[in-house]
């Protein structure tokens, strides 16, 4: 009886310990963010941060803030960001969908060397096609327009191969019975699968538009424009105009657009996160 | 009676013509469905041959040659030979490896070991999931303009807390002999969260039939963790290991915030990525940026392909 009640308190003292090691571990990761915030609503950051740190600014002002919207390029880059997220994922959700449930479900010559191709362009990193690229979209007059930053999400390796293995669940019988009723490859695709796959196109909306939206390295070397700058190339600007001047400007622009993501991801934590899983488990 | 025989007569002939029609329907019916699932391939091929094969075979042909997109002329091995003789290069290597093997020796062990407090605690699961994975979610351009001031030498709150605690305070970017430590900071704190999300994934996929045996012969907790939780956790570790170091070898976007296209402060963490921007699209020196690209090409297919021998993966 005893000893049992001692196995409880040092269960319930691990457990009390084990929460307190989660939040303050917790706390330092929200810390920049923290302060962020803080320093976005104090007007006298711009000369020099408040020092020591403080939670809450001396004089809260929304002078920061008021700037930031003041100065249209933070909007336009936002609306530029959507126009390039939305296209690029709309593209490349559907021409992954269509490719994986072939590979899945389609009976042809040269299936297994083709979804080999598939996977190998999972090894192909941006930097080597960077220049080419560049050259090519140059040589057809879409450099600065957001052309280059859509079209090439045509191709997802990492899209296809999840949806390859969500159909491959999918029985065969469903195939077998609207094939009894005459439908065509395509009608069966779209009456029968399609309906069938919100959960895994779920998914690839998920991956594929924060690809697009913390796309960095070609939109910079493609769009040389400030009016067609997206969210990343815009704060990248500022932030080489300014370096480490201006904190006050830089947290508050910094808090605005992290801030729409952040609301998203707590609305839609549970699938971000499983679905973030689901592209990292799939050795099994 | 005559007619009884015509009739039964009369359904074998006219049976075998049809049989004959199902068999060739059925035949033509295969070879469209042949030719049909090509169509479903078409947008993604297009875009491996536009997007993929084209630039990469460009882009190995263009080592070859003196070229700033214009004018080119052949050169044979000279890029090769710049690029592995220039210093800027092997430093630019250098930088990529330290900042991507400490990120990986922290943020792995880490970032695990959280993953099963995680996992193991009675209250406040998705509370500290989502908490943990914000890091993550947020852009790395957004990440490292706000750590530009978190790890400012004076004013930023890194330095507040170190001092007050009386440690010495490193002047971070503004330093080239610590600045990688910042870098190293901020991809720790950025990826920390992704290492816990898929270890807390593959934590769940362990039998609990494991966990339960191992309790009836008495093992306590810790033992559990040492000899049952980590030996099933080599595949995810190798998972880890491989998207790690071959994202840290992609590094671009953070060391452009806080450095620039040259790294500074003295190209002290401008890495391969970078460095190939430079020369490429500051200099206009494509040919001398494709040879470098290719050789950053090759070191990452080589660490994959040991990383997938080391890790027995099939991919």
């Amino acid at each position: 009886m005893n000893s049992s009640m001692s196995v409880k308190t040092m269960h319930r003292i691990s457990e009390i310990f084990k929460f307190l090691v989660l939040l303050i571990f917790g706390v330092i990761l929200m810390a920049p963010f923290i302060w962020m915030v803080s320093v976005g609503f104090d007007r006298t950051a711009n000369i020099t941060m408040p020092f020591p740190p403080r939670l809450i600014p001396e004089e809260p002002s929304s002078f920061n803030y008021g700037i930031v919207f003041e100065n249209g390029r933070l909007i336009q880059s936002y609306i530029n960001s959507t126009i390039v997220t939305v296209s690029s994922v709309v593209l490349s959700v559907s021409s992954s969908l269509l490719a994986g449930y072939a590979f899945s479900k389609g009976k042809f010559k040269g299936k297994k060397i083709l979804f080999f191709i598939v996977l190998c362009t999972l090894m192909i990193p941006m930097e080597p096609r960077l220049i080419p690229l560049y050259t090519l979209f140059n040589s057809v007059g879409l450099l600065n327009t957001f052309w280059p930053l859509i079209l090439p999400s045509i191709i997802s390796g990492m899209l296809i191969f999840l949806c390859k293995q969500f159909f491959d669940q999918l029985p065969d019988t469903l195939r077998e019975a609207a094939q009894i009723d005459g439908a065509g490859e395509f009608k069966i695709f779209f009456r029968v699968y399609l309906p069938l796959a919100g959960p895994i196109a779920a998914t690839m909306i998920i991956l594929s538009f924060i690809w697009s939206w913390n796309d960095f390295m070609w939109p910079l070397v493609v769009l040389n424009n400030i009016d067609l700058h997206t969210v990343p190339l815009y704060l990248a600007s500022f932030s080489q105009e300014n370096g480490s001047s201006l904190g006050g400007l830089t947290m508050a622009l910094a808090t605005v657009s992290i801030l729409p993501i952040i609301i998203l991801y707590l609305f839609l934590q549970r699938y971000i996160i499983q679905s973030i899983a689901l592209s990292g488990v799939k050795g099994e | 009676m005559a007619n009884n025989r015509m009739e039964a007569n009369t359904p074998p002939p006219s049976v075998s013509p049809s049989i004959q029609t199902v068999t060739k329907t059925t035949k033509q019916k295969k070879r469209t469905s042949q030719w049909i699932w090509y169509i479903f391939l078409i947008p993604s091929f297009l875009g491996i041959i536009l997007f993929m094969a084209y630039p990469i075979v460009e882009s190995l042909r263009l080592s070859f040659f003196k070229s700033n997109g214009t004018i080119e002329t052949f050169t044979g091995l000279d890029n090769f030979r710049t690029v592995l003789t220039s210093g800027p290069f092997w430093n630019a290597v250098w930088n990529t490896f330290f900042i991507g093997i400490f990120q990986v020796i922290i943020t792995i062990p880490l970032g695990f070991i959280f993953a099963t407090l995680i996992n193991s605690a009675s209250k406040g699961k998705n509370f500290f999931k989502v908490i943990y994975f914000l890091p993550n979610v947020t852009s790395i351009v957004a990440a490292a303009m706000i750590f530009q001031f978190v790890l400012h030498p004076e004013m930023g709150i890194v330095n507040f807390v170190l001092d007050s605690l009386g440690l010495p305070t490193p002047a971070w970017f503004s330093d080239p002999s610590t600045s990688k430590w910042g870098v190293i900071l901020l991809a720790v704190w950025h990826w920390i969260g992704f290492v816990i999300i898929i270890c807390i994934a593959n934590l769940q996929a362990i039998s609990k039939e494991m966990y339960e045996a191992a309790k009836i012969d008495g093992a306590s907790s810790f033992q559990q963790w040492l000899f049952i939780t980590i030996p099933n956790m080599g595949g995810t570790f190798a998972f880890l290991l491989i998207t790690g170091w071959i994202g840290a070898l992609q590094r671009f976007n953070e060391v452009y915030v806080l450095g620039g296209p040259n790294g500074s402060p003295a190209r002290s963490i401008q890495t391969m990525g970078a460095f190939i921007y430079e020369r490429g699209f500051t200099g206009f020196e494509f040919g001398i940026a494709s040879a470098a690209t290719y050789i950053m090409f090759l070191i990452i297919l080589v660490f994959t392909f040991i990383n997938l021998k080391i890790s027995k993966l099939k991919l």
